[in-house]
């Protein structure tokens, strides 16, 4: 009977283990995020994705959008873009602010890797502020990289670029 | 012959020796490595590998499907993380659903904590988690009035696009229900469902040893002590004509 117990709180505790570690490590809630930047939530918007926007996105990410609609948050000339990019093999959920075309903020929300968490630091995070699109949808800066995060701060970059693009095209 | 002499064909023979026994393994643990090193470029750890025998080699016992969600001309069948939507696998890492709805410009599969929005091709228009939803977690998904209709822990909520959420008004709802499948048609999805292994943790599990059961590291434990020993073997054989060379 006892025995019994313990086996099934074993099971138990390994089964949360298992779901927090699914979840990944959540610095912020991307809902906290939204409410945080503008105070409360406003209603979210979608931009559809078409064939061009698509093609765009792809050549960004390196690899097509996995969606067609991108939901977003925007007022005051202030836009919200919660992304989602693989680091190395799990996805990043990051917050970008952008404000008249640049980077106001960026902070990771959700991360899910086992290693390479130094991307959700201030010091590092810093480096995207005020970046815009320079030609070819690149960011007009050089990122420093994090040696052991190479691949994170590349998708932390990749995101950071989508976010601008979209917010442009978001203004049509 | 002088010892030193006789220490030098000794280790030559051994290093041949080594060398030779261990030509396979240190070409596997070489290119394992090679090709983990690039896994992510190469998308490895996106790509499964599905075989009944590999998944009882990992002792992971595949799950049978037990039902199927319909809606209209749609069809889900779900088991081992694995989604069967209209005849397309979906992925790998898929929660278990608890309902599919066909909407006039979309079909949504909800699971507890998620909805995957769809488009009637196929194609995922939207994927959103606990954040983006009225409540969760999210006991049944169903349709009224056009509508897409969540039952959560908070409530009953309803959307035209699953973006802006609102209390369901009163009035007809068609839940989505799961139906059994029968023995044939479990057996059929149980083979096109078998759990996958990707391939990356495949390589990854060669190259440490552990694809070979609780003895296999220790195998490669060995077989890096034998590179080791070549190595200094290697550099003895190398240096040492060459310093006696030196010293004539």
């Amino acid at each position: 009977m006892i025995r019994a117990a313990f086996r099934s709180l074993a099971v138990l505790i390994l089964a949360l283990v298992a779901a927090v570690a699914a979840r990944g490590e959540v610095y912020q809630e991307p809902g906290a995020f939204v409410a945080e930047v503008f105070g409360s939530t406003p209603a979210p918007k979608v931009l559809w994705l078409t064939k061009e926007i698509q093609a765009q996105a792809a050549e960004i990410l390196g690899h097509p959008p996995a969606q067609l609609r991108q939901r977003y948050w925007s007022e005051g000339g202030k836009s919200v873009w919660i992304l989602e990019e693989t680091g190395k093999e799990e996805l990043i959920t990051a917050g970008f602010v952008v404000v008249d075309g640049r980077i106001d903020h960026a902070r990771v929300l959700v991360y899910r890797e086992s290693r390479g968490q130094e991307v959700r630091q201030s010091s590092f995070l810093k480096q995207f502020r005020d970046a815009k699109l320079s030609q070819g949808n690149r960011l007009d800066r050089g990122i420093d990289g994090i040696v052991g995060a190479t691949l994170s701060v590349r998708a932390m970059e990749r995101m950071a670029r989508l976010a601008l693009f979209f917010d442009r095209v978001s203004h049509g | 012959m002088s010892p030193k002499l006789l220490l030098l064909l000794f280790l030559r023979r051994w290093h041949a020796r080594i060398g030779f026994t261990a030509v396979v393994f240190f070409l596997v643990l070489a290119l394992t490595g090679l090709v983990l090193n690039h896994a992510t470029d190469l998308g490895l750890d996106a790509r499964y590998v599905h075989a009944a025998w590999l998944a009882r080699w990992y002792g992971l016992a595949p799950e049978s499907p037990r039902y199927a969600f319909r809606s209209g001309r749609h069809d889900l069948i779900a088991a081992n993380g694995r989604w069967l939507l209209d005849g397309r696998i979906s992925g790998d890492k898929f929660p278990q659903p608890v309902g599919l709805v066909e909407l006039p410009d979309m079909l949504v599969v909800a699971s507890s904590a998620s909805l995957h929005l769809y488009r009637q091709d196929g194609a995922l228009i939207d994927w959103l988690d606990r954040g983006a939803l009225p409540g969760v977690p999210v006991r049944a998904i169903g349709s009224g009035a056009r509508q897409l209709v969540l039952r959560t822990a908070l409530g009953t909520f309803a959307s035209a696009d699953a973006v802006s959420w609102r209390r369901a008004p009163r009035g007809p709802i068609i839940w989505s229900t799961p139906a059994e499948l029968s023995s044939a048609e479990r057996e059929r999805y149980t083979e096109l469902l078998e759990p996958g292994i990707s391939v990356q943790q495949l390589l990854r599990d060669l190259h440490s040893g552990r694809l070979a059961g609780r003895f296999g590291p220790l195998v490669v434990d060995v077989l890096a002590l034998f590179l080791a020993v070549l190595s200094l073997s290697g550099a003895w054989l190398f240096l040492k004509p060459r310093h006696r060379r030196e010293r004539r």
